[in-house]
């Protein structure tokens, strides 16, 4: 589906910017009923630069997605998937 | 510690908002300026790159009191690896609403400030983010018989502002309580 590659596309880019290995980045989307999940993945030391001091960049990015959300007329939420042993960063 | 390279940051800014009109679809329209040139007039903000948005979708922006824009000022400011105490020499505007914002908010310092000269009482203001914070001890730094400080943490930070050599233990001033309401001045 179209919208959700674009909106995998658009997450991918933001976050490849955030991260300090943008090789590592990747987007997968989920459907599940009327939204669309995505699973954002970045490498173990990027994490905490993707959800940011109290969650405030994983808040602004969810901010961002509900916009272009709204202007695609379909509901996407973003999940930031933590695979390090330490998620003493997450926040939210 | 000023942004070493303005005009790669500009740069990164601009991919980051032309991700956003094309693939995300949203109709903006931006300016950036970096340098001398993004100085804020009025000197409430140290901002050294000023991005300035236009278009159909400004309304997206300045909803909800301007949450999306916060946001992509926020996400910019980490694109460009800026530490949490320099965020503010990034500032996004769109159509005036944040300069308006921060013109009513310098109405609200000089109204305290006369408030507490004539009452010769601290004077607490509604708990606000670090940068319009911010804005307050500059707007209020002009009044040489007056003095500010912040206190409270987190989300209800708040500033006071004091009579210039008042005895800070000698009678707090009431902390602010709601954390919800607009920014402005309270009792």
């Amino acid at each position: 589906m179209a919208k959700a590659e674009n909106m995998q596309e658009l997450v991918a880019e933001i976050a490849r910017a955030l991260v300090d290995d943008p090789s590592a980045v990747t987007v997968e989307s989920v459907q599940r009923d009327e939204n669309t999940v995505l699973k954002l993945r970045v490498a173990p030391q990027d994490v905490g630069k993707v959800i940011g001091k109290q969650g405030r960049t994983a808040r602004s990015m969810r901010t961002i997605l509900g916009a272009v959300s709204m202007k695609l007329h379909h509901r996407f939420t973003l999940d930031i998937l933590e695979e390090d042993k330490n998620p003493a960063t997450h926040a939210e | 510690m000023p942004i070493e390279d303005h005009t790669a940051s500009a740069h990164k800014i601009a991919a980051f908002l032309k991700t956003l009109t094309t693939i995300g679809g949203l109709r903006l329209k931006y300016r950036i300026t970096a340098g001398s040139g993004a100085a804020d007039p009025d000197g409430l903000e140290n901002r050294e790159i000023y991005v300035e948005l236009a278009g159909p979708d400004v309304p997206l922006l300045t909803e909800r009191g301007g949450e999306l824009l916060r946001s992509l000022e926020h996400v910019a400011a980490k694109i460009i690896r800026l530490e949490p105490d320099e965020h503010d020499k990034v500032s996004f505007d769109a159509e005036n609403f944040k300069a308006i914002h921060a013109r009513r908010l310098r109405l609200t310092a000089e109204t305290a400030a006369e408030r507490v000269r004539r009452a010769g009482q601290p004077y607490s203001f509604a708990p606000m983010s670090s940068r319009e914070r911010r804005m307050l001890h500059l707007a209020l730094r002009s009044y040489e018989d007056l003095e500010t400080s912040s206190s409270g943490e987190g989300a209800a930070r708040f500033v006071v502002l004091y009579p210039r050599g008042w005895q800070h233990d000698k009678a707090a001033p009431s902390p602010a309580s709601n954390i919800d309401s607009n920014p402005g001045y309270r009792r």
